[in-house]
């Protein structure tokens, strides 16, 4: 420990151990702890308490009978868990009887917290005495739902911890040879799984599943044997009582290695289960099946047919009566007379308020999709039964049932029958060309198109689209202006998202730049540029520059648009000085480095004075982001004008041999020209740290690659170096008013040898976070806020 | 679920609720049937993000239209000063931020809101910032009114909180200032101005440290009158370009500010100010006195500390902190009186200018959150966003003057609350004209004993006569009897015992009609009563009672005379 902390220490202790003096904020207690917590795992706890007797006094204060604070008395419970799990600390807090005291005899004045600071019962370091185990079982019950809970949690450590040693290795061990403690528990979670109240039973459930989640021990085998038929036995109750912590327990045993092995009857017991719950609850039971590793296929079918049953009801009824999806699915979403199965079918169906609940088990369907393997038939056996969710949703769609289509496409598009291909672009159209569907489902259902038509095939040895997809493009951009002049900012943005997603994708190729061209998407685009909201400004920004990239033109030459790519840099530049939004500032920033990496014809015409008018505005940005990625921008220029650095890491350091040795007498005069440097030390100094470490890594970039340099001898002395420097230190000290104006390259070169970037990035590195996150800050800051704060505590954010 | 908040003094998952409290494996979305926001405040709205684009919440959001274009702002604000420090894994980012909007249903003052066929939602203005809301939540007749922040008196800007008589069955509202009654913000804001005006006088530079929106926008206020009626010609400057979006947001939703800043809205726009300019990063070394306004408003990064660090060693200057700092921050630390700051590098920093705190938050003292209490009549309250200690006794007062109950579970407790929820029957015609052919008129102020059979059938509830439910449900009548063997002492003839019971009950039942049988048997409206001869002992006649459903009263209570036994005869 810092001997500054080791000072601060006995003050704070004498603090907390006043009750007079309240701790008001007690988010620092936990950071104390997580101090100790870090001293304690790099050394030895009987050292940290032998160097700071404090501790000791603040332990043996805490005993006394007194106000003291429920925080306190946990705080100083859990440190001294965390002390007395080293062995000799342990022994050493045992011989002055400190523990048996803190947890034993005071034990139920301990508990007595519990309810104010839940956590600290984790780090009860327990002999598992019967007694106190019998206070767990009270505690979990308790009203507090992190008490009940850490209770659960205790219970299954004490298991564990009590079965150390004697039971450990002898799976023979029956529970009867078990220790007390231990076969107190048992026989405790046995009595609450046969209680006829289900808070008893789920708490049961729970304490197995945390057990058989952790422990792989032989005595898990030992106590599911014993428990299992109980468990079954909740099957036979009707409604079968807390269904979701038994599907979580039943998962959790069949997830165990050392339970799923055994013939203990598992399978059974699932497939029962399976056949007991109602299908919203059997659902993520299903689900959990299909993913098992090693399950019978019997079972694994059995899952599947339940993750099926909603459609299969749907599919009966269509068969039967061709009109009955229509009255299945009026206004108001009830089911009418004459369905077959219709009562059982409706809760699948029934829009339900905003959000569809179609079908309840479709969020598991589509995972099952999206997740599980299934054996060739039963996929082509999922995709012709999920294509009545066309059928019943008749764009009234809702997100779950996007996503299983979603799941849907992934999947055909490996190995899928033509025309279901096509019946799911169908499908995603519907959802697409709908007044009705709301903005989550127009979202979900770009995303899933995209995903669509990126996994169709291409045609082989043709670079264009596969011929369906030709055709579906066909019809989607259509719907796409619509789309785009919604007056959801939502869709209008979801919209452009996937523009800009396609023509990153698809805009080399002839069909689709045809066709987007022949549309009114390119010029709505633009517009866009102007929307009201600054998300959509954004995405249109985005949308604009990927058109661009790909030589796209945006408004045919007409005598108003004269050179609209021309227009199209101004108007972008336009929005980077002016905007008052971050977001399409960051956004045309992207745009322009994507472009200068790219060499996009407009930035290739003259790229310096593209790369100075860009620096010179985004310089004077007050959002730090965009100020940063102006130091990408130049950094990629830089590499443009330098060569590129050989690391794959853009920031680090190149030896000087890797650099192109020929063009650098000539390199820095470009960078000077652009006013690169300026750009960068304005940045070094900038008060956001970002920015600043972004800079000193492009400006070290820098000084190795010009190592070489050799410029006019002896620079150092040229008196415009000595300005440079002199304004620089009043940069550095906070004064940014004079700029530098054109510097020549070596007086550059000379000023960035001079400076002392190694020892910069250092002190950026330390930042004020660190300063703030340090311990000692922390001791101080607990020991200044005594009495201190008070009322502006109260007073939030 | 109300609310989604963070605490800003963790930098790791501590920050953000442990949703694996509402389910471990399950999806969030089947548990939560909507998520409401009552402002855009971080410790209100700072886990959004990260509870529905990394936890995977995947339902609707509702918040108000101001709350839905300003938090988008405040969480970008946290999530650039998160990501400018270290080590902050797990964050969510920008497009998190955008796409988690997306998400959000904007609801109007007072329209209700249909989430699904059970719950309707409602909001009500709650003054505190800027969009704030208080939400009704309903279901059937039963319904919980949650205030988020709320302020009962006005302010520069904004108005007071106001809820009609609802009568919820539970309040939940917030007691920040549980025991405190405030001074008058007038006496704040006179304190605030005079410091400042001191501090600008004597040619010192003033920074005052602030979040983007909200509270800067009310000094802003405060400043430019000032600054206007004292005729001050000292530059005011703002740091960020945020005024001028934070002021177009308060254009934008003008109708949520108070009156007398709608009233004078036509005439000149109080959000556009004459002496308050946008602040140059080289006006920072500028001669002579100045006030400027700088984010982020705890002094941890960025302009605020780096203009902090330029001035603080200057007794002339001043910093006025008008909000709550996290541990750790420059601003924790000059609150709590330390002047010699560590800086990067071991660096010391000595603080000489004047450091003061000022007050400004907007929410309900004790005497408001009490008038809200009297405005919606809950049938009991439920306490939260408060110290226990202060809540005790609020709790305590709110007990006794309203003589509702009171609750303050602290995190994670639960509290249930009994109701008497009413359920509406509809119920049959045929069973109504009956009634009424009993000549009985429905009086309201008069309840009524109805007999029928209840039939509860895709969630409706009906009430029918019992032969019409077995009409309906194809069900086959039984009749039901209630027997009972009494035992009499009379060593006389059956017929005899019967004649004796007859006669007794006839004098006693006057007001039924009591009937001797040709067969020997007595009845007593359905009662049926035979006398039958003890197989032992023939001393004693058993009594065979029988009678219907209908007439159980009736029936125990002839039993209960027989047992008595019959008066002697006077033969």
């Amino acid at each position: 420990m810092d001997p500054e902390c080791s000072q601060l220490l006995p003050a704070l202790c004498s603090v907390l151990a006043d009750p007079r003096q309240p701790v008001t904020d007690d988010t620092c207690l936990e950071k104390l702890l997580d101090w100790f917590k870090t001293i304690t795992e790099a050394g030895s706890s009987l050292l940290l308490l032998q160097e700071n007797p404090c501790l000791l006094g603040l332990l043996c204060h805490v005993l006394k009978p007194q106000d003291l604070s429920p925080r306190v008395l946990a705080f100083s419970l859990r440190l001294a868990g965390m002390l007395a799990a080293q062995e000799d600390c342990f022994q050493y807090l045992q011989q002055g009887e400190l523990l048996p005291r803190l947890f034993g005899e005071a034990g139920p004045s301990a508990l007595d917290s519990v309810p104010a600071e839940p956590r600290f019962l984790l780090s009860l370091p327990l002999s598992p005495t019967p007694g106190a185990v019998d206070t767990i079982f009270s505690l979990q019950g308790d009203s507090s739902l992190f008490v009940a809970s850490a209770a659960g949690q205790l219970l299954v450590h004490v298991l564990g911890l009590s079965l150390q040693g004697p039971a450990e290795g002898h799976p023979g061990l029956q529970t009867g040879d078990w220790p007390v403690c231990a076969q107190k528990i048992a026989s405790h979670i046995e009595e609450s799984l046969r209680s006829a109240a289900t808070p008893q039973i789920t708490q049961a459930l729970n304490v197995l599943t945390t057990a058989f989640g952790h422990c792989h021990n032989p005595w898990t085998q030992v106590l599911w044997v014993r428990l299992s038929p109980l468990v079954a036995s909740l099957l036979e109750k009707d409604p079968v009582p807390a269904a979701h912590s038994l599907v979580d327990l039943l998962l959790s045993v069949a997830r165990s290695p050392v339970l799923s092995s055994s013939s203990c009857g598992l399978w059974e017991t699932l497939a029962q289960t399976l056949s007991h719950l109602s299908p919203t609850q059997a659902g993520p039971l299903a689900l959990g099946i299909l993913k098992l590793q090693e399950c019978p296929q019997a079972l694994r079918a059995q899952a599947f047919a339940v993750l099926l049953q909603p459609l299969t009801c749907v599919l009966e009824a269509t068969a039967q009566a061709p009109g009955l999806l229509g009255m299945l699915l009026p206004e108001g979403g009830r089911v009418q007379e004459g369905s077959p199965r219709g009562s059982w079918a409706r809760p699948c169906l029934a829009p339900h308020g905003r959000h569809l609940t179609w079908p309840q088990n479709s969020w598991v369907v589509m995972r099952a999709c999206t997740t599980c393997w299934f054996p060739t038939q039963d996929r082509h056996t999922l995709a012709s039964r999920l294509g009545a969710s066309r059928l019943c949703d008749r764009g009234r769609a809702t997100a779950p049932a996007v996503l299983v289509l979603e799941g849907r496409v992934l999947h055909l598009s490996v190995s899928g029958p033509r025309e279901l291909v096509t019946q799911v672009f169908a499908v995603l159209l519907e959802y697409l060309t709908s007044p009705d569907s709301s903005p989550t489902v127009l979202k979900k259902a770009f995303q899933a198109t995209f995903r669509w038509l990126q996994s169709s095939p291409e045609t082989p040895g043709c670079s264009d689209l596969d011929p369906h997809a030709q055709l579906f493009l066909r019809d989607l951009l259509p719907v796409l202006p619509k789309r785009l002049c919604s007056p959801c900012w939502e869709v209008r943005d979801s919209g452009l998202e996937f523009l800009t997603q396609m023509i990153g994708r698809w805009g080399g190729q002839a069909g689709f730049r045809h066709a987007l061209l022949a549309s009114e998407v390119p010029e709505l685009t633009e517009q866009l540029l102007r929307d009201p909201e600054s998300y959509v400004r954004a995405s249109a920004v985005a949308a604009m520059g990927q058109l661009s990239s790909q030589g796209l033109p945006l408004t045919p030459a007409s005598p108003e648009h004269p050179g609209g790519q021309q227009s199209l840099l101004a108007e972008l530049l336009h929005i980077l000085s002016t905007d008052s939004e971050g977001f399409p500032r960051r956004a045309v920033m992207h745009v322009f480095t994507q472009w200068l990496r790219d060499g996009h014809a407009d930035v290739a015409r003259d790229t310096e004075r593209f790369v100075a008018r860009v620096l010179q505005v985004a310089s004077r940005d007050l959002d730090w982001e965009v100020r940063a990625q102006g130091l990408e921008l130049a950094l990629v220029f830089l590499e443009q004008t330098l060569g590129r650095p050989s690391s794959h890491c853009p920031y680090a350091v190149t030896p000087p041999v890797a650099a192109p040795p020929s063009p650098l007498a000539q390199a820095p005069r470009p960078l000077c020209r652009v006013q690169l440097f300026e750009f960068a030390f304005r940045a070094l100094f900038d008060c956001d740290r970002p920015v600043a470490q972004k800079s000193c890594d492009l400006l070290l970039f820098l000084r190795a690659q010009t190592a070489s340099y050799s410029g006019p001898q002896g620079s150092g002395s040229v008196p415009e170096v000595a300005s440079v420097e002199a304004a620089l230190q009043r940069w550095q000290a906070g004064e940014q008013g004079q700029p530098l104006g054109y510097l020549e390259p070596e007086v550059v070169v000379a000023v960035l040898r001079s400076m002392d970037l190694e020892g910069l990035r250092g002190a950026l590195a330390e930042s004020s976070d660190r300063v703030e996150k340090s311990p000692r800050s922390l001791l101080q800051d607990m020991l200044a806020t005594v009495g201190a704060l008070g009322e502006d505590e109260a007073d939030c954010y | 679920m109300l609310d989604c908040g963070m605490h800003m003094g963790f930098n790791d998952d501590r920050r953000f609720p442990d949703f694996s409290y509402i389910t471990r494996n399950g999806r969030l979305t089947d548990f939560l049937d909507c998520v409401i926001i009552s402002h855009f405040h971080l410790d209100h709205c700072g886990a959004l993000p990260y509870f529905s684009e990394m936890v995977g919440y995947d339902g609707p959001i509702y918040m108000t239209h101001p709350t839905q274009a300003i938090c988008p702002i405040l969480l970008e604000d946290y999530r650039k000063i998160a990501v400018d420090k270290k080590g902050e894994a797990n964050f969510f980012t920008s497009q998190m931020i955008k796409d988690c909007m997306k998400k959000v249903v904007a609801v109007h003052l007072h329209q209700t809101v249909q989430v699904d066929d059970e719950l309707e939602i409602k909001a009500y203005y709650a003054g505190h910032v800027l969009g704030a809301a208080m939400f009704q939540i309903k279901v059937g007749s039963e319904s919980v009114v949650y205030t988020g922040d709320y302020n009962m008196t006005p302010d520069r800007h904004l108005g007071a909180a106001w809820i009609d008589k609802c009568r919820p069955n539970l309040l939940i509202t917030e007691s920040t200032y549980a025991t405190t009654i405030r001074d008058s913000k007038r006496c704040r804001e006179r304190d605030f101005l005079k410091k400042v005006h001191e501090a600008v006088e004597r040619g010192g530079k003033v920074l005052i440290p602030v979040f983007a929106l909200g509270r800067a926008q009310e000094l802003c206020i405060l400043l430019e009158t000032f600054w206007e009626r004292m005729n001050l010609k000292a530059p005011i400057y703002f740091s960020t370009g945020l005024t001028e979006k934070a002021n177009h947001y308060y254009k934008l939703f003008i109708t949520w500010t108070n009156q007398k800043i709608r009233k004078t809205f036509v005439q000149r726009n109080m959000f556009e100010f004459k002496h308050i300019k946008a602040f140059d990063r080289a006006f920072a070394d500028n001669p002579g006195p100045m006030v400027v306004f700088a984010t982020p408003g705890m002094l941890h990064a960025g302009q605020s500390l780096q203009i902090f660090r330029k001035w603080a060693g200057n007794e002339k200057n001043m910093v006025i902190m008008p909000g709550y700092c996290v541990q750790g921050t420059v601003g924790h630390k000059i609150l709590s009186g330390q002047r010699k700051l560590e800086m990067e590098g071991r660096q010391v920093l000595e603080v000489k200018m004047q450091v003061e705190y000022m007050s400004f938050s907007a929410h309900a003292d004790a005497k408001g959150i009490m008038q809200l209490v009297g405005q919606a009549e809950p049938e009991s309250v439920l306490l939260v966003h408060g110290e226990a200690k202060k809540m005790e006794f609020l709790k305590q007062k709110i007990e006794q003057e309203f003589r509702v109950s009171c609750y303050m579970p602290a995190n994670g407790e639960t509290v249930t609350l009994p109701t008497s929820p009413s359920i509406p029957v509809g119920i049959s015609l045929g069973l109504l004209k009956r009634e009424m052919a009993q000549g009985l008129l429905p009086d309201a102020k008069k309840p009524r004993l109805l007999h029928g059979t209840l039939i509860m059938k895709d969630s409706n509830f009906r009430l029918v006569s019992s032969e019409q439910a077995l009409k309906e449900l194809g069900l086959a009548e039984h009749q039901l009897r209630f027997t009972c063997r009494v035992h009499l002492h009379d060593p006389r003839k059956e017929q005899e015992t019967a004649m004796r019971v007859y006669s007794h009950l006839k004098s006693v039942l006057k007001e039924h009609c009591v009937q001797h049988l040709p067969d020997g048997s007595v009845t007593v409206e359905s009662i049926l009563i035979q006398a039958a001869a003890h197989s032992e002992d023939p001393g004693t006649k058993v009594l065979l009672v029988s009678w219907t459903y209908q007439d159980e009263e009736l029936g125990s209570h002839l039993t209960s005379l027989l047992k008595k036994g019959l008066p002697q005869a006077t033969s």
